[in-house]
């Protein structure tokens, strides 16, 4: 039985013996290489859930939709391992109860689609210290030195031309599972603290302040890179972010459902003056 | 016979152009920086190029490959951000100055059906009860040369809003590429066109060369039928727009994209003693587009809020100015994050009991 068909059938099962409401998966989109996020509500719905290589996106921002998880009752949801990661951020953050969740994990290699076996975020701690372990071979990386290698100046031109397309639709803020902020910053005008022009200031203001609060908190999954329209390599800024972020405080993003935010938290002993 | 501009005398128009003082603008695209090291997947394969209407200098700086730009010409007539007025405060008084925009005559070579009709849709809207002298200027002052479509994609629907691949709506000039690939069939369709072509008269011959068959773009819906369900106003609170929109995420890029999408906001930069107005584009699928002060929503939820953008453009416009605000490009749809679109949507509804 493939992976998809295995899955297919305990999606079924979990809906039918009511142990989940809704499973949040993908269906076939308008061209072959092409996704659709689902929404499965009833056992025949199940019928048109893919799973194969082409499902890349991380899903796990559609758990934080209002009102989605109030009633207290089970999801499940298809996850690659970064997503798994984004459930445990989630719950660190108090945005979710982890135990809500029942995740239909997979991998993708090559062409293959893997299961991965567990369904509660906890079984999978193991697989995600083996990802940490692998985190400075990061595929990414290559194009990170190749930005180190310039010098401040020729950096800050080449941002400055990849955000002169940026126009401010703020598909990177929506397609992130960590970007749930009811009103986010950009949408507050009593001050406006962001402006809401895109002009050099207004892109950049707007691209760094989204950077800084996703610093320790980025998985890494590729939505904000994969929804830019205008094909800005965002998913650089985040990567660049969580190497130091990993470095400093050796905190690699979504390890358990009690991490600690790396910034949102202190030590009193900490070795810095500053802190307290 | 008709007449016929040979590629290979393009160099020469745009040299000519600018001589004259205009701005060559056209298709470009450029290679952009990719955020992956090695494809691990085919799925994973970074669009790695970066397309819009921007100005050359020579011919071999355009790109009449694609099917179109990644985004639409409504930019270069109405800009994401643009200053409109500024002022200063001072003990005893106050002083404004009003922006124009820019004085520069233009020629956008190269510009598809879609984008061209676009613009025509939207004339009536910026010169409704305010003339919008922003729009208007450029308008005034640019000449559109559109090239007929020979190919298209999945995602291109012009024939199922009842314009084609080579409408000639918006444009100054229609040009059918031949069928031989050496050149194009020029077709001067308003004074401003025939005025600009005047300049490179002497670069165009007759010719019996025929045209390459236009591309073929399915009906992808019945518009009618669409058209009607939409216009009941039982339908207006049908459980069809939350399932539909489920999936939306609520950013812009559709309406960014769209040519004719046109909603923008007014903001002031600066402090209280000096600063500058400006007019930015607003998206309806934002929350913050309808928040009240009072923090009351009239438009709360997602599905409200895509309900607004297909009911604007297919109801609530075409009753105000006669046209749908849709010229069928596609963008909505290709570019979407998650796989949306007019095009899905319409299709469904077509489905429907009216």
């Amino acid at each position: 039985m493939t992976t998809q068909e295995q899955y297919k059938k305990r999606v079924k099962e979990l809906l039918s013996n009511g142990t989940v409401k809704m499973v949040i998966g993908y269906k076939a989109g308008t061209t072959a290489d092409r996704r659709r996020p689902l929404f499965v509500r009833t056992p025949e719905e199940a019928d048109k859930l893919v799973l194969d290589s082409a499902c890349i996106a991380n899903l796990s921002g559609y758990l934080v939709t209002e009102g989605l998880l109030s009633d207290e009752k089970r999801v499940g949801i298809f996850l690659r391992p970064d997503g798994i990661r984004s459930i445990n951020i989630l719950a660190a953050e108090a945005q979710l109860n982890a135990d809500q969740i029942v995740i239909l994990g997979f991998d993708i290699v090559g062409q293959e689609v893997t299961a991965l076996s567990g369904e509660k975020a906890t079984d999978f701690s193991e697989l995600i210290g083996s990802i940490k372990e692998k985190a400075p071979e990061a595929p990414q990386n290559p194009q990170l030195e190749q930005l180190e290698k310039m010098t401040p100046k020729e950096r800050f031109a080449f941002w400055q031309a990849e955000f002169s397309r940026c126009i401010k639709c703020y598909a990177c803020r929506q397609a992130c599972p960590m970007c749930y902020c009811r009103r986010c910053i950009v949408d507050s005008n009593q001050p406006q603290w962001v402006n809401t022009s895109s002009h050099t200031l207004g892109n950049f203001e707007w691209n760094i302040v989204r950077a800084f609060h996703l610093s320790g908190r980025c998985v890494g999954c590729g939505n904000c890179d994969r929804a830019c329209p205008v094909n800005i390599p965002l998913r650089l800024i985040n990567a660049k972010m969580a190497q130091e972020v990993l470095g400093a405080f050796d905190h690699f993003s979504g390890m358990s459902e009690t991490q600690e935010p790396v910034l949102a938290s202190f030590k009193k002993d900490d070795s810095e003056t500053f802190i307290l | 016979m008709t007449r016929i501009l040979l590629s290979d005398k393009l160099d020469n128009c745009v040299a000519r152009w600018r001589k004259a003082g205009l701005t060559v603008i056209g298709p470009v695209k450029k290679e952009t920086f990719s955020s992956y090291a090695a494809v691990e997947k085919a799925a994973d394969v970074k669009k790695e190029t970066f397309s819009s209407y921007a100005a050359v200098e020579k011919a071999a700086d355009f790109n009449f490959e694609m099917v179109m730009p990644d985004r639409s010409i409504k930019e270069l007539f109405f800009p994401q951000t643009e200053p409109m007025m500024g002022y200063t405060i001072k003990k005893q008084d106050i002083a404004t100055e009003d922006f124009k925009p820019p004085a520069e005559k233009r020629v956008i070579f190269g510009a598809r059906p879609c984008d061209a009709s676009g613009l025509a849709i939207d004339d009536p809207l910026f010169g409704w009860d305010y003339k919008d002298n922003f729009w208007f200027q450029r308008r005034d002052e640019t000449v559109i040369v559109t090239i007929a479509c020979t190919k298209s994609d999945d995602f291109c629907m012009c024939t199922s809003l009842k314009l084609a691949p080579d409408s000639t709506k918006g444009s100054d000039v229609l040009l059918r590429p031949l069928q031989n690939g050496k050149g194009w069939q020029v077709e001067e369709l308003t004074d401003r066109g025939r005025e600009a072509f005047k300049e490179i008269a002497d670069q165009l011959q007759d010719g019996s060369e025929p045209a390459a068959p236009t591309a073929v773009v399915a009906e992808k819906f019945d518009l009618d039928a669409c058209i009607s369900w939409l216009k009941n106003p039982e339908n207006f609170d049908s459980t069809f727009w939350k399932e539909i929109s489920m999936r939306c995420i609520g950013c812009g890029s559709c309406t960014f994209l769209c040519p004719t999408c046109h909603c923008f906001d007014f903001q002031d930069e600066g402090d209280t003693y000096s600063g500058i107005r400006r007019k930015n584009w607003d998206s309806c699928s934002f929350s913050l587009f309808t928040m009240h002060t009072s923090g009351h929503n009239p438009r709360s939820t997602q599905s409200a809020r895509w309900r607004q953008r297909i009911m604007h453009k297919f109801n609530y416009f075409p009753g105000k100015f006669t046209a749908n605000s849709c010229s069928g490009c596609g963008r909505c749809s290709r570019q979407c994050p998650v796989d949306m679109g007019i095009t899905e949507t319409l299709q469904e509804i077509s489905t429907l009991k009216p």
